[in-house]
């Protein structure tokens, strides 16, 4: 519990940096769950020796966005439809900055030009709709209304007259030209995208590693981290109490305006750091960033995996992203469209939680039994 | 002279355009509760059922009309009683392990737009699967009018006019009809409505019929002039959905006002900038219009006349 | 949380409100903390509140009744700002608070409980009791307090259920505690008995006597039960129709023979 008092006395340093990360907001609050946390990420670091590490990487660079929609839906519920908005502005002011500054430098910059891109213009619109005292479903059209005027602005930016500096926006095809990922300044920088590193590993030789992957998968680990300690805390607590009654909340002295604006700009900027990663990933950004199909796949991921649950986002995209690839086509579609029916109707928490539910109910003595917040076991509660 | 024609004629086009693509939406949104994003889907459906059968059917265009209004009701009817109200599925469920499986979507806004979202995937990629990529078309009937230098499809001029035979309908159906008054008053207050007697469950059913129907006739009527893809429903879908959050609560005057109001800055802005920005436009004012009139232009305009009423 | 000013300092009062001060002043209740100036609430073309001036005065216990529809919730929502005023004004504790956002208000001293019990189902007793009190308590202080509000609802031992599985009267206790706990000079009530036994009530009322003795809040209070109303209330206000009907000590107002008719219905 963040800053509240430990009830016994000193406990010791681990156990309390620990206790930031633990809350009845997450998931997993036990001894077994952290161990297999840390099994999960070597599993990831050690995936690029067996896997498509290339192909594994969108799906990490993915899940960003998911986590963004779980902080701003699932924690604070606000339904968008419109983070893509932030990711694709993430991405094209990533594509811009970077094709007009095309040195190490000025990539760097520019991968901070897009994050800042996208939290800017999540603090335009969700001031336009918060402070406008837009609510609810509202705000779920409004956002769904502004990735269709986003999706139409960018389609029509095919003419030469559509150039910024030296960035030519494409309209329907896109930019083409985004320069390499290189960050750092000057000589002190390095090259992430088709960049291999040569790596002895002990029992596989020298493999070639993608430097990418690891970025993304440092980037998503800590993002996770540094969320689930944000929704452990006071201020994580304030969202959740927002999302559960927002008038009870302002009764309390909340400035509940101010807090749905100040997640949507994480949210956004969140959004746009995956848009900054997907457009150097591809080297590539066009407009179908900003379809309906796009902008509801986030939706599907944090439904699909549990909106209160923010490793549920990132199992999910990944899940579902992984199948989507892998069966392809109108097959994939019809699964994905399947999937998000059955969720809503008969699961509408999501399928980790349930899942988490079943172990749990299937243990002999609740693990969490330690945990800070968690229900005593003799007391009659949800399990 | 030459160009106030035009204008008019495309204030004509997007009217049309946007109060048929809104009215099937509107009244399941007004009386369900429901936001049906599989309503271009349902579209689909009936541009589809209609083309059918005047090319492979050799029916005469304005009962293959009928016969694909009739059809998209029908699966409306059987999407109710699967999705939205969950009837069937409980029923199995009652049947089998002894409880509800699912909940019904009346009045959950966003769980109905995301669950009608995967089934609009569905039925676009099944449409693909069964029927290919496209599918023949039917030709538009009555020919051209000129003027000046510009020649503008007659039928386009028609459908503006069944739009507004379409809401002369609506009203009917809802002000004249048994049926009418009676979803009216479940709109009003569905307990007291069920207390006095009234079939709720059936009147849902009807509702998501009608609306269905009505999202039916408007692929049945526009399938001549459209191509014949899976992806149709698309080009309707949104402004369907803003054209019925921006009328307001009142279906058949909000749909026509704001068919009407964002009809003419479409127009204006497509004769001013081109097609893509009065899509842009329209998709602005209808943001704004949320945010300044959250309930609605029907809404604002009950609003404005209860004061007067009070004396203000 | 603020103390209530003096009178003799200048406040910006209307002069008719400052008149309806004067005249509510009696023995040592002559610190008016909450008034309202002209208050009008129209919903479309219903008028829900029709030009209320009503005052409370510092550590005064006041209860709201009236037939339903009267507009006594209305009111309330009023005072705390859920709604926004057609017209008129509300003064608190000297200032015109008219403009001002709900947690605003609540962060000068005003708290509500609602109507419906609303505790935050999915969370824990204490993680309930936790909310209000993390926003200006820390450490070994914030977790005295939530101690202090659970046991002061007498829900010590249940820290962990969640809320949504107490017993109905166990909620009114913890969001009246969630409530108090901000440390309010004005606690508005809105049928804190409603669906309680008579064991129940008893305990709401010695609790809300209490706070009012013990920490000197300014209570008004809606309720319908005119037991539990003469047991805590210093004054009635009678509203009808959106009106300030009568005011007065209960046994006044209770015989007055126009209030009884108005709840019987005859009064227009």
């Amino acid at each position: 519990m963040a800053t509240d008092a430990p009830t016994d006395g000193g406990q010791s340093l681990a156990a309390r940096v620990r206790a930031r990360f633990e809350g009845p907001n997450t998931i997993g609050n036990s001894n077994g769950f952290w161990v297999g946390f840390l099994v999960a990420v070597a599993a990831l670091v050690a995936f690029p020796l067996v896997g498509n590490a290339e192909q594994f990487s969108l799906f990490l660079v993915l899940s960003l966005l998911g986590l963004s929609l779980s902080v701003v839906w699932g924690y604070t519920g606000v339904l968008s439809f419109g983070q893509v908005v932030f990711f694709g502005l993430g991405g094209y002011t990533f594509a811009v900055v970077s094709i007009n500054f095309a040195t190490p430098g000025g990539i760097t910059a520019a991968v901070l030009a897009g994050v800042v891109g996208g939290g800017l213009g999540a603090a335009v619109l969700g001031y336009f709709m918060f402070y406008g005292g837009v609510r609810d479903v509202y705000v779920t059209i409004i956002t769904l209304v502004a990735t269709m005027v986003l999706h139409t602005f960018m389609a029509q930016t095919a003419g030469s007259e559509w150039t910024i500096g030296e960035a030519a926006l494409g309209g329907f095809n896109g930019m083409p030209d985004i320069p390499l990922l290189k960050l750092g300044v000057g000589a002190a920088s390095f090259q992430f995208m088709y960049n291999a590193i040569p790596v002895w590993v002990p029992g596989f030789g020298t493999v070639e590693l993608d430097p990418f992957y690891y970025l993304a998968l440092v980037l998503l680990v800590g993002t996770y981290l540094g969320l689930r300690a944000l929704v452990n805390s006071d201020y994580g607590r304030a969202m959740v109490a927002v999302r559960e009654d927002e008038d009870r909340t302002r009764m309390f002295g909340y400035n509940v305006k101010r807090i749905k604006l100040v997640v949507f700009i994480l949210g956004g900027a969140l959004a746009g750091l995956s848009g900054v990663l997907y457009a150097a990933r591809n080297v590539f950004i066009d407009p179908t960033v900003f379809t309906l199909l796009f902008a509801t796949l986030p939706v599907i991921w944090v439904s699909v995996g549990g909106r209160k649950s923010l490793l549920g986002a990132i199992i999910a995209t990944i899940a579902i992203e992984y199948i989507r690839v892998t069966l392809g086509g109108e097959l994939a579609l019809v699964m994905l469209g399947a999937l998000l029916l059955g969720t809503i109707l008969f699961l509408p928490n999501g399928i980790v939680p349930w899942v988490h539910r079943l172990a749990r109910q299937n243990r002999p003595a609740p693990a969490d039994a330690e945990g800070p917040e968690t229900p005593d076991p003799t007391e009659a509660s949800e399990s | 002279m030459v160009n106030g024609i035009n204008l008019a004629l495309q204030f004509l086009d997007s009217f049309a355009f946007i109060v048929l693509a809104a009215a099937g939406l509107a009244i399941i949104f007004g009386i369900m509760g429901v936001i049906n994003l599989a309503h271009g889907e349902f579209i689909l459906v009936g541009a589809y059922a209609t083309t059918l059968s005047a090319t492979k059917l050799g029916l005469p265009l304005a009962a293959a009309m009928l016969v694909g209004t009739l059809v998209t009701a029908a699966f409306g009817v059987v999407v109710e009683r699967f999705i939205i109200s969950g009837a069937v599925p409980n029923w199995i469920g009652q049947e089998t392990v002894g409880r509800n499986l699912v909940e019904p979507l009346y009045d959950r806004l966003a769980d109905s737009m995301v669950a009608t979202f995967g089934l609009s995937l569905i039925m676009v990629q099944g449409a693909r699967v069964v029927f290919g990529n496209s599918i023949d078309t039917v030709g538009t009937p009555f020919g051209n009018i000129a003027y000046g230098a510009f020649s503008y499809s007659t039928y386009r001029i028609v459908l503006s006019g069944v739009s507004i035979a379409l809401l002369v309908g609506v009203y009917y159906i809802f002000t004249k009809t048994e049926y009418g008054m009676t979803a009216r008053a479940t709109i009003q207050d569905e307990e007291t409505a069920r207390a006095l007697g009234v079939d709720t469950e059936r009147i849902y059913m009807a509702t998501f019929a009608i609306g269905s129907g009505l999202a039916g006739l408007t692929g049945a009527l526009f399938a001549p002039t459209l191509s014949m893809q899976p992806t149709l429903g698309d080009q309707f879908l949104v402004e369907a959905f803003v054209a019925v959050v921006v009328g307001g609560p009142s279906v058949v005057l909000g749909t026509a006002l704001s068919g009407g109001v964002l009809g003419a800055i479409q127009a204006v802005f497509t004769n001013l900038y081109g097609t893509f920005f009065g899509r842009i436009a329209l998709l602005a004012a209808a943001m704004v219009a949320l945010r300044f009139l959250p309930d609605g232009i029907t809404g604002f305009i009950e609003a404005v006349q209860s004061r007067r009423q009070e004396g203000q | 949380m603020s103390e209530s000013e003096t009178e003799s300092e200048s406040r910006p009062l209307g002069p008719n409100v400052r008149q309806t001060a004067a005249e509510m002043a009696t023995g040592d209740r002559t610190d008016t903390l909450l008034q309202t100036d002209g208050l009008v609430k129209r919903f479309g073309g219903f008028t829900a509140t029709d030009d209320v001036d009503f005052g409370v005065a510092a550590g005064e216990l006041r209860c709201l009744i009236g037939p339903n529809g009267a507009g006594k919730s209305t009111l309330l929502k009023l005072i705390t700002g859920t709604y926004e005023a057609s017209e008129g004004h509300i003064y608190y504790d000297g200032h015109d608070i008219t403009d001002l956002e709900p947690h605003e208000r609540v962060q000068r001293g005003i708290s509500m409980k609602f109507q419906v019990p609303s505790v935050y189902g999915d969370l824990s007793v204490r993680e309930n009791a936790r909310l209000p009190i993390q926003r200006f308590a820390d450490g070994a202080e914030r977790n005295e307090r939530v101690d202090r509000a659970i046991e002061a609802a007498g829900l010590t031992g249940y820290e962990h259920v969640d809320a949504s599985a107490l017993s109905h009267g166990q909620q009114q206790q913890l969001e009246i505690g969630m409530a108090a706990s901000l440390e309010p000079d004005l606690l508005l009530l809105d049928e804190p008995v409603a669906g309680l036994d008579v064991a129940e009530r008893e305990a709401i009322a010695e609790r809300v006597t209490r706070l009012n003795e013990e920490e000197g809040i300014a209570f008004v209070v809606i309720e319908h039960d005119t037991d539990f109303v003469a047991s805590i209330a210093d004054e009635v206000t009678v509203l009808h129709n959106g009106e300030v009907f009568r005011e007065g000590p209960i046994e006044e107002v209770k015989a007055d023979p126009a209030v009884q008719r108005i709840y019987l219905g005859e009064e227009e």
